[in-house]
Order: C-alpha cells, then sequence, then structure tokens
C-alpha cells in the first residue's frame, strides 16, 4: 500500500515533516486561507509536537504575506482556540496540530470565523485558490506586526464551559481524579482545570508539553495501561486521557476500565439531556445507544455523514442541545461552542458524578449495552461500488441508509461500511445487543469485502 | 517597475514586497542558505524596520528550523551589529533583513557567512544553484532546530567600537544625526545613554512604513533636513544614516551638504598614513580624487567592477594588513579592523577622530582637496546593442586609458568616464568626472550617445 506521506486535500493539509511536509507547503497553504478569509484577525496556536513552532512559523509568514492580522495563542487545545476565534470575532483561525497522528505527522486545521471546522464547500473553495496560487499578496503598509495572546483564550474557554454547571459543589466534592494530558497541548490548561478550577486531587502523569508524546497519540483503550493503573492505585474517582490537541477525550472509570468511546459520549448525551432540552446529532458509525438515551428522554436522534463539520452543520439545522461522533470521543456542546471539546466531556461527567452521586463504572454499566466491532480492509480501486452492492443484496436488511457509504439495520445490529477519506480503506463498524451476533455479522462482512 | 522589481542575484534577494518578492521566495532563499551552511549550525538574524520584516522573519526563522538550525534573533538592528554578533558568538552564519537604502515597499535578504562575512561569489552561486534546484536539506521532526532571541548584541557591538575609537575623546563633538527612522537611532541613543555622547536625532523614530524621506545616502537627503540644522544647533558635523546604518553621509558645520563621494576619500585620508594598508579597494564609478589623496601617503588605488560581490572577492585576495579602506561611492565603507563589515557608525567614528587628530573643522579638512565635478546620468536600457556602443565608443576614445572589466572606463589625466549596465535596474550608468571643472562637454557627449545608442 502507498505511504500517504503527505496529504493536500479537501480536509486541509497533512503530512510527515522533513521531505513532505515543508514550511513553503506550509506557509502557501496560509496564504490561500489568509485570501480566502479576506485580511483581518487570524488566531493561530498549535499542540506539542516538535514540528509545531517550525509550522507556525510558517503559517504566520503565509497569513502576514496575505495581508492577516495574526493573534499567536501559542500552545493550546484545538478547542480553546475555535471558542477564542468566536470570542473575538477573528476572521478565521488555524491550529498546527495534527490531532491523535503519530509524532513525525503535523496538519492545519481550518476554522471560520465562527470558530467552526471549514465545512466541505469552504474547503474546496480554499482548495482550489491553493492551487491556482490565486494569492492575496499584501504590500509593506499593510503588514502588521503580530499580537500575542496566551491567557485570554484559556480564560474565555474555562469560562464558557463552568457557566453549566455547579462549580461550587464540584470542588466541595473533592473529586480524585487521574489526568493523562499525553504532553500534549492540554497538558498545562487541563491541570490548571481539574486542579485549580475545579478543585480535584489531581493525580497527572504526561503532563510536561516540552516532552514528546510518551504513548500512541490516539487515545485508544489498549494505549491507556498507565492511566488505567494510576485510577486503580490511587483510587480515583475518574480518569481523563486526552489527545495531543485535546479534542478527544477517553475516560477510565474508577475500577481501571477504559469506557468504550460510544459509551463516553452516552454518557455526556446522558447527562445534557437530563437537564436541557433539545435534540441530539451523531454520525452514521455512533452506537445506537444514543437511539436508547434520546428515547427515554424523548428527543430525536439525527444522523449524519462521519465528519465533525456534518456534525455540526446538522446541530445548527436542527437546534440540537448535544451532538457527537461516538466513535472518535468527541462530545459537542453548543452553549460551549461547536467544537469537540474535551474540556465540556470533563465537567459534565464531574457534575453527573457529584449530581447522581453514583460512580463511573456504575453510570457506564447503567447504559443500554451492546457489543462493537470496528476494522478496516484495503480496497483495490474502482471495486468499491460492487463490493457495496454485493453486501447490500447478500444482507438484504429491512432498513439501509446511504447517505455515507453503506449502512444495513436490522432491529438488534446494524453494519456501517464506508470509504475512508484519508486512506484507501473501506471502514467497517459492526453493533449488536449479543457479543455472538456482532462477531458473526462482522466475519460476513469481511468476507464479503 | 514594481511588476517586476524582484532581483534574485549574488548579492542576495531584493524586491518589492507583495509586487515581486513573496513568501514562497523567502522560504526558499532562506531553506537554500540553510541547506548552504550544513546541518546543525547556528545562524544569527536581524531585520531592519519595515513593517514587511514581520512577514519575512517568520519565513527565515520557519526555513531555518526546518534545515535543523539553531536561529538567534537580534529583532530590530543593524546589518553591522548583525555581523558583529556573527563573530562573536562564532555562528556559522546570518542573515539580514532589510532593505537598506530602497524605499520602504521593498526589502531584501542579505547573507553573511562564519565570522559575518559577506559570501563570496562562489559560495553565492553554490546558494542561487540550491535555491532553483529547490532540493533542500529539511530534516525528520526529531531534529529540527530551535529559536532563542538574543538582547546583547547592541552592547557586545559598542564594546567593539570602544575598543577601536577613543569615545571619551569623541563625545565632546556635538553632532547632528538624521536616522531615517532606522535602526541607527537605537545605536545612537544607547551611545548617548551609555557613553554620554551628545548625539542630536533627527527622524530617530522607528518606522515601519513612512520614512521621513529617501533613505539614501546623498548630498540631496542630507540637504533635506539635516544641513539646515548645523548652523542653528551650533554643531560641528551632520551625519545621515540609511535604515540599516550601513551608509552614511555628511554635512559640514557651516551646513553644507557634502557629496556622497567624499566619505571615502576622507576614510583614505585619515587611514592611510596610519599604516600599515597601503591599498584602497573601491569600483571603478568611484571618484578619482582617491587616486590623488592615496598619492599623498604613497597609496595604491585599486578598482575592481561595480557590485558588493565584486569588492567581497578582491579584498578576500588581500591580507588585511595591506588594505586601508574599502569602499564605494556611495558612503559605505569597512575599514580592516571590522574586516569585511560596511558600517555607517564606525565610518561616522573615523571621520570624528580624523578631526580630532587634525584639530580642524570638516569643513577645513574638505577644503584641503582638489575639487573633482562629477556627473551622473542613467538612460532606460531598450536596445541590445550596448555591447556594439561600448566598442564604438572605446574606439573613438582610443586616446584614453581603456579598462573593460565592467562595462568600458576610458581615463585621461584629468578626467575620466565610466559606461556600464546596472546590477540592479534595467538602466545605462553614465559617470563623467573631472578635476576643476564640469565635464559639460563629454558628459553632454556620451548621454547623446547612449540615448541614440550608436
Amino acid at each position: 500500500m502507498r505511504e500517504h506521506r503527505l496529504r493536500i486535500g479537501v480536509s486541509g493539509i497533512r503530512g510527515v515533516v522533513g521531505d513532505f511536509l515543508t514550511p513553503s507547503l506550509a506557509a502557501n497553504f496560509a496564504q490561500a486561507f489568509g485570501t480566502y478569509v479576506g485580511g483581518g484577525r487570524v488566531v493561530v496556536g498549535r499542540d506539542t509536537r516538535a514540528s509545531g513552532p517550525m509550522i507556525q512559523h510558517a503559517v504566520c509568514c503565509g497569513l502576514l504575506a496575505s495581508g492577516c492580522e495574526v493573534v499567536d495563542v501559542g500552545i493550546l487545545p484545538t478547542p480553546t482556540i475555535q471558542v477564542y476565534v468566536d470570542e473575538i470575532g477573528a476572521r478565521g483561525g488555524i491550529a498546527v496540530t495534527a490531532s491523535h497522528n503519530p509524532p513525525e505527522y503535523n496538519a492545519l486545521k481550518l476554522f471560520n470565523r465562527d470558530g467552526l471546522f471549514f465545512n466541505h464547500y469552504e474547503r474546496s473553495e480554499l482548495i482550489d485558490l491553493y492551487h491556482q496560487s490565486d494569492f492575496r499578496h499584501a504590500r509593506n503598509n499593510e503588514i502588521r506586526p503580530m499580537e500575542r495572546e496566551y491567557e485570554l483564550p484559556v480564560v474565555e474557554h474555562f469560562k464558557r464551559v463552568l457557566r453549566h454547571i455547579d462549580v461550587d459543589a464540584i470542588r466541595r466534592r473533592r473529586f480524585r481524579v487521574a489526568l493523562d494530558g499525553v504532553n500534549g497541548a492540554g497538558s498545562l490548561v487541563s491541570v490548571r482545570f481539574l486542579q485549580d478550577v475545579l478543585g480535584c486531587e489531581l493525580h497527572a502523569i504526561s503532563v510536561d508539553p516540552s516532552k514528546p508524546f510518551p504513548r500512541e497519540a490516539e487515545p485508544r483503550p489498549e494505549v491507556l495501561t498507565e492511566i488505567a493503573a494510576l485510577v486503580r492505585d490511587r483510587h480515583c474517582d475518574i480518569g481523563f486521557a486526552q489527545d495531543p490537541d485535546g479534542d478527544r477525550l477517553a475516560i477510565v472509570d474508577n475500577k481501571g476500565r477504559v469506557i468504550d468511546n460510544d459509551d463516553v459520549l452516552a454518557l455526556a448525551v446522558d447527562a445534557i439531556l437530563a437537564r436541557l432540552p433539545g435534540d441530539v446529532v451523531v454520525n452514521l458509525t455512533t452506537s445506537a445507544v444514543i437511539d436508547d438515551l434520546a428515547a427515554i428522554h424523548h428527543r430525536r436522534v439525527y444522523r449524519t455523514p462521519v465528519g465533525e463539520a456534518n456534525v455540526v452543520q446538522r446541530m445548527r439545522m436542527v437546534g440540537a442541545v448535544i451532538g457527537g461522533e461516538g466513535s472518535n470521543g468527541g462530545i459537542i456542546f453548543p452553549a460551549v461552542h461547536y467544537c469537540r471539546d474535551s474540556y465540556t466531556g470533563m465537567a459534565f461527567l464531574l457534575d453527573r458524578l457529584l449530581a447522581t452521586s453514583k460512580t463511573t463504572a456504575e453510570l457506564a454499566g447503567a447504559l443500554p449495552q451492546y457489543s462493537r466491532r470496528m476494522g478496516k480492509v484495503a480496497f483495490e480501486h474502482g471495486r468499491l461500488g460492487q463490493v457495496m452492492q454485493s453486501l447490500e443484496r447478500t444482507l438484504s436488511a429491512p432498513s439501509i441508509d446511504r447517505s455515507d457509504g453503506l449502512k444495513l439495520l436490522w432491529p438488534d445490529k446494524w453494519v456501517h461500511v464506508r470509504a475512508s477519506n484519508t486512506e484507501p480503506l473501506v471502514r467497517i463498524a459492526v453493533e449488536a445487543r449479543e457479543d455472538t451476533t456482532a462477531d458473526q455479522l462482522y466475519q460476513q462482512v469481511r468476507e464479503l469485502l | 517597475m514594481a511588476e517586476r522589481s524582484l532581483r534574485i542575484s549574488q548579492v542576495g534577494l531584493r524586491g518589492v514586497v507583495g509586487q515581486g518578492l513573496t513568501a514562497s521566495h523567502v522560504l526558499d532563499f532562506a531553506a537554500a542558505f540553510g541547506t548552504l551552511i550544513g546541518p546543525g549550525s547556528a545562524v544569527v538574524i536581524g531585520r531592519d524596520p519595515r513593517s514587511s520584516g514581520f512577514m519575512i522573519r517568520q519565513g527565515v526563522i520557519a526555513s531555518l528550523i526546518a534545515c535543523g538550525h539553531r536561529v538567534i534573533d537580534l529583532g530590530l538592528v543593524s546589518t553591522p551589529v548583525i555581523q558583529h554578533e556573527i563573530r562573536r558568538l562564532g555562528a556559522q552564519g546570518g542573515i539580514s533583513i532589510g532593505a537598506s537604502h530602497n524605499a520602504a515597499e521593498w526589502n531584501a535578504l542579505k547573507f553573511f557567512g562564519p565570522n559575518g562575512t559577506y559570501l563570496s561569489t562562489a559560495e553565492a552561486s553554490e546558494l542561487l544553484d540550491i535555491y532553483h534546484l529547490k532540493k533542500f536539506s529539511f530534516v525528520p521532526h526529531t531534529g529540527l532546530g530551535s529559536l532563542c532571541e538574543d538582547n546583547g548584541a547592541l552592547d557586545a557591538y559598542l564594546d567593539q567600537l570602544a575598543a577601536a575609537y577613543d569615545f571619551e575623546a569623541l563625545r565632546q563633538f556635538r553632532v547632528v544625526v538624521d536616522c531615517t527612522n532606522g535602526t541607527s537611532s537605537l545605536i545612537l541613543r544607547r551611545m548617548n545613554q551609555r557613553f554620554g555622547f551628545s548625539f542630536i536625532l533627527i527622524n530617530e523614530r522607528i518606522e515601519g512604513d513612512r520614512f521621513a524621506h529617501e533613505p539614501i545616502t546623498n548630498q540631496r537627503t542630507v540637504g533635506l533636513q539635516l544641513a539646515p540644522l548645523i548652523t542653528p544647533l551650533n554643531a560641528d558635523a551632520g551625519f545621515l544614516f540609511d535604515v540599516d546604518s550601513d551608509r552614511l553621509a555628511l554635512a559640514t558645520e557651516r551646513g553644507e551638504a557634502v557629496s556622497e563621494e567624499m566619505i571615502l576619500p576622507l576614510l583614505a585620508d585619515h587611514l592611510l598614513p596610519q599604516g600599515p594598508g597601503k591599498l584602497v579597494i573601491t569600483n571603478l564609478s568611484t571618484t578619482a580624487l582617491l587616486e590623488e589623496v592615496a598619492s599623498w601617503h604613497g597609496g595604491t588605488v585599486v578598482r575592481v567592477p561595480v557590485g558588493r560581490a565584486a569588492a567581497i572577492d578582491a579584498l578576500a585576495t588581500y591580507r588585511p594588513d595591506e588594505i586601508a579602506v574599502a569602499g564605494e561611492g556611495t558612503g559605505a565603507a569597512m575599514m580592516p579592523r571590522f574586516r569585511f563589515i560596511y558600517d555607517g557608525i564606525a565610518s561616522m567614528l573615523a571621520i570624528l577622530t580624523m578631526m580630532r587628530e587634525r584639530g580642524r573643522k570638516i569643513s577645513e579638512i574638505l577644503a584641503g582637496y582638489p575639487v573633482y565635478e562629477m556627473r551622473k546620468g542613467q538612460v532606460p536600457l531598450e536596445s541590445p546593442r550596448v555591447p556594439d556602443l561600448l566598442m564604438a565608443l572605446e574606439n573613438e576614445y582610443s586616446d584614453g586609458k581603456i579598462n573593460t572589466t565592467d562595462g568600458l572606463r576610458v581615463d585621461w589625466a584629468d578626467r575620466w568616464f565610466h559606461v556600464r549596465v546596472s546590477q540592479t535596474e534595467p538602466v545605462v550608468r553614465v559617470i563623467c568626472e573631472q578635476r576643476g571643472r564640469v565635464p559639460k562637454t563629454l558628459f553632454g557627449a556620451l548621454m547623446d550617445r547612449v540615448r541614440r545608442m550608436d
């Protein structure tokens, strides 16, 4: 299989730093972005990977060259950057982060004036502009010195989150909390949030932003053994693990078990629906546990194609109260901002523990239980349509959704098969009430592919 | 003109920002330099006050870090300070971001090697090759470079100057300086504060876009604001610097604006008798007064083609102790003490030292020189027939001494002319000089010939 060391496409620009993702590429892309947003203030921040300063300098160069006023916010979680774009009415924002990708990668996350991810339309316009090299070139008198603001974004982000929970009560409860910051952008911000603001007794690991990532960047259950052990040893109420740019959240229960990503979203959804009116938006690959919870609260669930921009767009259309993507640990709570935000997740989980007087394990255990299988297979170019059709014929499900790949639904199980946006792979997600049903369906689909 | 302002040459990269010089050029050129100097080097950078410097600085840092270098940023400083700091820190190179005497909308990158010297022609050619091939030595994420700031460069530079010049004696002079809103104001303010000088500064506010006047060091700009202030302020002299303070121009205590051509003869007259260097290195377009001054002190003038590259190459072929001074008619000069550093501040201090040692006013020193009258003209380059023209002129003026190393220069006992194609602009330059009187007829004839191209 071809190694995707550099990708320039509708999802922006991402690649291995060195011979692939060069300063020149990053600067050109930023200049295209600056041209697209038409000058004005642009917020720029980054995560902690080693190539961050280099790429950020290149991005600032491109933005200044396009006549933008750059507001440098330094090392910050992606959601904090997004909130700040919105807060100061900037024209846009760029986060220099490859999110959960390995340390040799870097990438640019692009935000519009509302601090939202570029939608598909905006992204394709930007990429056309990039390819045409039709950039705005500022003259000497249009270039401004950069501003630097490291503190206000954090204050504002906290303020927006804390508005929705009982801070004093949480402080009084003095939760014992474990944290794995993966030495990422959240390292310092999360310690401050949990320890200083929420008054937790904090047991933190990997919260040194100057050090490399100590584990795989994506907070998958298999790589969270250290924090799981920490939770058990220190008898913590809960453990939080972030990805390098602090948008994703993984949770370890008080028994040291990593809670499934779909169940993390479910806990957040349950917490919100218990308190606020409104519907729920999740992507097609998210668990049916969301439907069960929504039914209990008499709410609707809307399903969208995979991708944060898709979920956010539908949330805004239907005025949803909560949303997210179960498979990747993203919780989107619009009252804070339309972004995946691990801080909203942490705050609501602690608030929920307090409100219910239950343990994390009890809360997770009380959720409707499903068995899930996920996997990916490489596919031969041009064969995708045939494969999908034969899958549909062979499995003959009572309900079919074709809005993003193929999703086949039965009363007690479903399977979602779609081509990845980032790799030449088909992703398979299966869920069922019973383990054996899930195994069976998953095996069947794999064989057919 | 601005549409085609980009100049990529041996000297580096120069152009009108946004209309010729873009972020891409900056990133690629800095990456080429980062590749040229070899892995893991320390590189000193600094900028002049132009607003576009903010953008260019980001690009330069990005590319140097991407090549694995340690970047030492001096911030807003003059080019000579960057050169001194490269030497002091033992860095492997440096980049000066600034367009010196060009208008505000221009910017440029100047490159320096170890010891703060300009790149040789060979090195500069290699830099250009790397730039054009775009094969840069970017390192993987584990080997990326770093950025640090260095605020001590100015004082370290002043320590160097204090060791070379008698500050105690020189600070008695009352001197007015036109800083052209550039970096010289930072240096001179610090000299006032730290060493008790009493420089009176005008246009001392650092400006990113609006310079009080064109940042050129010549008789005309000196005459604008500086010269009229000298007598009312009862000053001993007036000096004017370009934005990055490597060039200077002069006004006398009587408020006369002096031709920029006089800087080098003054320095030669001061430095030749101090020995041991007996050589004055300059280009073919600089005043013939130099030869006369040199002959008083047993010195020799070495003339090379116009342009910094030729001067640097020439300098490199002599031992430091053979040279008295090197420079151009533009007011840029370097002294053996600070080899390979064009430094307006040091030149000013040398001229003040000369005034003190001779116990004479600057106007009196200048009055001691014979008068040479120079005329300069330029004609747009619109014809490919310049070589034919030069050959025709060579035949016509064959009674003079012919020099064809850069265009055509013809010398007679009391006058000379130089016709050449500019390296920086699409023009043909004509320079004519005569001892004692204006070379009106010769200049008129030459301009006419160049305009007609026959």
